[in-house]
């Protein structure tokens, strides 16, 4: 199988860091980008097979990168894992409406976003098969 | 009178006696001589004086009748004139009487009239003071006051309201209000303002409120307005007072604290994040070597002391506002304080690559301060720098001495985004944060508040910031010299 890449943003270079070791430690590629303008265009330039990124970055927000992301076609479908330290900051019906995949507060367990990647590849490669 | 009658009854007897004497000598006459002789010597004489006496009596007695007729007459006069007298004068009496008694009646009257005149009078005028007493009230409140009579008319209102509504308020009293306030014109705020005073009266409740936005263009506003109905005897409705609290403040303030707590929790989580997936992914034995562990650890306690930073800063903020903080002023270089947070932020500094050119030529003299606080502002500084710096740019630390006002001078200047102009005279605000730059750098808004209240609040110095947006700031503070201070003291 295919090594899966992963984009990972967040102004945090600690959470970079932590995140690209514990993926790379699972068999995953990982490219990152400390805001939302370098992460898009990383996106649009890699096809990542799935995003994580923090909600609160500088310039562009978290959301604001994935409404940008639903309406590149080459980016539109790619599953979106957002990290936010504000519980409340993203509602249901952007989250919905956005198709952001899964909302994962911080402090978060490296072990539980690794979990939640590999649930939604396995769906979305379940998706594709069928 | 009885008199009179007696006289007039003897002539009487004796003119009947002589008619008699007559009679009897005429009938002697015919008869004898010696009758005729004695008739004619005794009768005739008799007879004549008789007579004469009799028209005496008769002239006497009719010129007594006379006088008595006169007399009864006058007498019938006079009397009928004092019978019209005493009647008179009792009719006068009565009269006056009924008009005494008339009089005191509307005397009473005109007393109770009088009285109730006074009592009018005294309420008059304690109404009059009443009503200088609340128009002085309501011209002093600093709340807008608007007072409108059961037809929607203004009854009263004091300057706050005529700003608000643009009317003159003195001058405006029985106008309509909708009149005043509301126009094609005028925003939405005030033509909710005016259906709001006309439902409330409507509604007669006591007591509504509704929370009204004014803002337009230029400014925002908000007020809390509560609508009052005034109710005369018999519960009849006799107008609304209004009262307008401006809480745009208050919202501000209150946006502003739910804006700290968000940036709190969010600043607080960050490192917090950090410091729980490395220590997982140590339990979990993600670190193989121990160059790597080593890594983590590192990181482990960098976002601890960061956590701590930010807790110090709050706990400062508020220790210092409340007054708790304690202060130990002693004579401190400034050159080794900068050297050692310069220690602190170099790290930082370099995950951004930014360069950190220190302060030259180094500077002996001390200031009079306190030198955990003037740490605490010198770190603000530079982390502030380096938050607000792009990678690849750079910060400079300055220090100079103006011995002859006996100061000591610190500028930090980067070249980061900078500051828009309107925005800088708010920048030493708490919870402040530059609207273009919230974007660039998480933060609290508390760290230049805590500077600005450090150095002028606890030290006698003084801030001072000079920016151009896109090219960078210099921030910086002035501290009397430990010698200057101590003349001083």
């Amino acid at each position: 199988m295919a090594e899966r890449k992963v984009l990972v943003a967040d102004d945090e270079i600690h959470i970079i860091h932590v995140v690209t070791i514990k993926l790379r430690n699972n068999g995953y590629e990982v490219i990152s980008a400390e805001n939302s303008n370098q992460a898009f265009a990383l996106a649009c330039e890699e096809k990542p097979d799935i995003i994580v990124t923090d909600f609160q970055m500088p310039g562009m927000t978290g959301l604001e990168l994935v409404r940008k992301l639903r309406q590149n076609e080459t980016t539109k479908d790619i599953p979106v894992i957002m990290l936010t330290a504000r519980g409340f900051a993203v509602e249901d019906k952007e989250k919905e409406e956005l198709e952001i995949s899964e909302l994962l507060s911080k402090p978060f367990s490296p072990k539980e976003l690794l979990r939640s990647i590999e649930d939604i590849l396995y769906q979305k490669a379940v998706m594709r098969n069928n | 009178m009885k008199s009179a009658r007696n006289l007039y009854l003897i002539g009487t007897c004796i003119v009947l006696g002589s008619v008699l004497a007559e009679c009897l000598a005429r009938w002697y006459y015919c008869g004898g001589a010696c009758l005729r002789l004695a008739g004619y010597v005794f009768v005739w004489p008799l007879f004549y004086f008789v007579a004469a006496v009799d028209v005496l009596l008769i002239g006497w007695y009719w010129l007594r009748l006379t006088i008595r007729i006169k007399s009864i007459i006058k007498e019938l006069k006079s009397d009928k004139i004092s019978r019209i007298k005493s009647d008179g004068g009792k009719i006068v009496n009565e009269l006056s009487e009924a008009i005494n008694n008339r009089f005191d009646d509307n005397i009473g009257y005109i007393t109770e009239l009088e009285q109730q005149i006074k009592d009018l009078q005294i309420q008059i005028r304690l109404s009059q003071g009443q009503k200088r007493n609340t128009e002085a009230i309501i011209y002093s409140i600093r709340d807008a006051v608007i007072v409108i009579d059961e037809f929607d008319k203004l009854l009263m209102a004091n300057e706050a309201a005529g700003k608000i509504f643009n009317f003159d308020y003195r001058n405006s009293q029985h106008k309509p209000i909708s009149e005043l306030i509301s126009s094609e014109k005028t925003k939405a705020g005030e033509n909710e303002f005016v259906d709001f005073l006309c439902q409330s009266r409507q509604s007669k409740m006591r007591h509504t409120r509704r929370e009204i936005d004014f803002s337009d263009e230029n400014a925002s506003k908000t007020f809390d307005c509560i609508v009052s109905c005034v109710y005369g005897e018999q519960e009849r409705l006799c107008g609304v007072v209004a009262v307008l609290h401006n809480i745009t403040r208050e919202k501000e303030i209150s946006q502003m604290k739910n804006d700290f707590v968000n940036h709190v929790s969010h600043e607080l989580k960050t490192p917090l994040a950090s410091i729980s997936a490395y220590s997982e992914m140590l339990v979990d034995g993600e670190a193989d070597d121990e160059q790597t562990k080593k890594e983590f650890y590192s990181v482990i306690q960098s976002q601890a002391k960061r956590l701590n930073r930010l807790i110090e800063d709050i706990l400062n903020t508020s220790r210092i506002e409340s007054g708790l903080i304690k202060v130990e002023k002693r004579p401190i270089s400034l050159t080794i304080l900068i050297e050692e947070q310069l220690q602190m932020i170099r790290s930082y500094a370099k995950e951004k690559s930014i360069k950190i050119i220190g302060q030259k030529p180094i500077v002996f003299d001390q200031v009079y301060a306190d030198k955990d606080m003037i740490s605490q502002v010198v770190i603000n500084l530079l982390s502030n720098a380096v938050k607000y710096t792009p990678s690849g740019g750079s910060i400079k630390i300055e220090m100079e001495v103006d011995e002859i006002a006996g100061l000591a001078r610190v500028s930090v200047t980067d070249t980061g985004v900078g500051i828009p102009k309107d925005e800088i005279e708010h920048i030493f605000d708490k919870f402040y944060r530059v609207g273009a730059n919230k974007r660039q750098a998480k933060g609290t808004g508390l760290g230049l508040n805590l500077v600005k209240q450090i150095i002028e609040k606890f030290h006698n110095g003084r801030v001072f910031v000079e920016s151009e947006p896109g090219e960078g700031s210099t921030f910086g503070f002035e501290l009397p010299l430990a010698t200057a201070e101590a003349v001083k003291v």
